[in-house]
């Protein structure tokens, strides 16, 4: 594989996953009715 | 042994690794509108994963400027795998973040990490692992020698620019930032062919030794008192410490041309047996 499409799909997946779960957790924090964490949830 | 390769500080930075350290500033802000509503269970999420953006950020930035460095050295230790301890702390903090501050399940945040730790092994590589060795022309394997060598000047030269600061003279001061940027030029060529090491012994272990300890004892001694004639035999030691500085750069550029010069020659020779000119 070339390097730099290696690169390219590298940073492909660090923007989907650091900034998806980033965005998710602003989104989480920022939502009238906040999502609770599903480890924080009474059982 | 002799010690690990590390970054000299004092450089331009570079922009290396930036990238993470602005992708999870949503965490931040995320933190902070969980302290603002009170929510505490998202407050820590948050925080925690925020806080392992930064230290992985951290490792990887370093990671990335120690392989620079090792790739711009002909001799260099492997250095320590900063980069592959910065994906794994990314990776930690993505899953973090994705399980306690967005909410995901468990199994879901893992694959989160999971997709973090590849995406930084496929954007940045892993640290390199063998040390880039140097034989003399004996087969004799002078590394730690060379490397010694090598942090010594780089400690000398950091001894002259703290003392430089001390010294409360514009004159001086730029007759010894001139010093500095010689030393580090000739120090430069040094790294880039090691083979000069055994010319340029005298440079390392006369001139620039007894540039620092000049420069030291000066900085020491003329803020307590000032003396017109101390100041007059330090300037005289600097201008010849810059004279031979610059010969010592001179020597080493003609050393490079008489090799050139040399290898032309034996190529030119051994064309002409062949019949080719």
């Amino acid at each position: 594989m070339p390097a730099s499409l290696r690169k390219f799909i590298g940073l492909l997946l660090i923007f989907a996953a650091v900034g998806v779960a980033s965005c998710q957790a602003l989104v989480a924090s920022c939502s009238t009715t906040a999502a609770t964490p599903t480890v924080l949830t009474p059982r | 042994m002799a010690e690990r390769y590390q970054q000299t500080p004092g450089r331009f930075p570079s922009p290396k690794g930036v990238l993470m350290f602005l992708l999870p500033l949503p965490v931040l802000f995320a933190a902070i509108a969980s302290l603002a509503r009170g929510h505490l269970g998202g407050l820590l999420g948050n925080a925690a994963g925020y806080a392992l953006f930064l230290v992985g950020a951290l490792l990887l930035r370093q990671g990335l400027l120690s392989e620079a460095e090792y790739d711009r050295r002909r001799v260099a230790k492997a250095p320590w795998p900063l980069k592959t301890l910065g994906g794994g702390v990314i990776a930690l903090a993505t899953g973090v973040t994705a399980w306690l501050g967005a909410g995901q399940p468990l199994v879901m945040a893992v694959a989160f990490g999971l997709a973090a730790l590849l995406g930084c092994y496929l954007s940045y590589g892993f640290d390199p692992l063998a040390a880039k060795r140097f034989t003399d022309r004996d087969g004799v394997d002078v590394t730690d020698r060379v490397l010694e060598a090598l942090t010594q000047a780089e400690q000398s030269i950091a001894v002259i620019e703290q003392s430089t600061r001390n010294i409360r003279n514009a004159e001086l001061n730029s007759r010894l930032r001139r010093i500095v940027a010689l030393a580090r030029r000739v120090l430069t060529m040094l790294e880039e062919d090691p083979r000069d090491l055994r010319r340029a012994r005298k440079f390392l272990n006369v001139y620039l030794d007894g540039a620092k300890q000049v420069t030291q004892g000066y900085a020491k001694t003329h803020a307590r008192a000032a003396s017109p004639e101390l100041e007059d035999n330090f300037r005289r030691v600097l201008a010849t410490i810059e004279e031979v500085f610059q010969e010592q750069q001179q020597k080493l550029l003609e050393t490079d041309v008489t090799d050139l010069d040399v290898q032309i020659e034996v190529l030119t020779t051994q064309l002409k047996r062949e019949g080719v000119i």
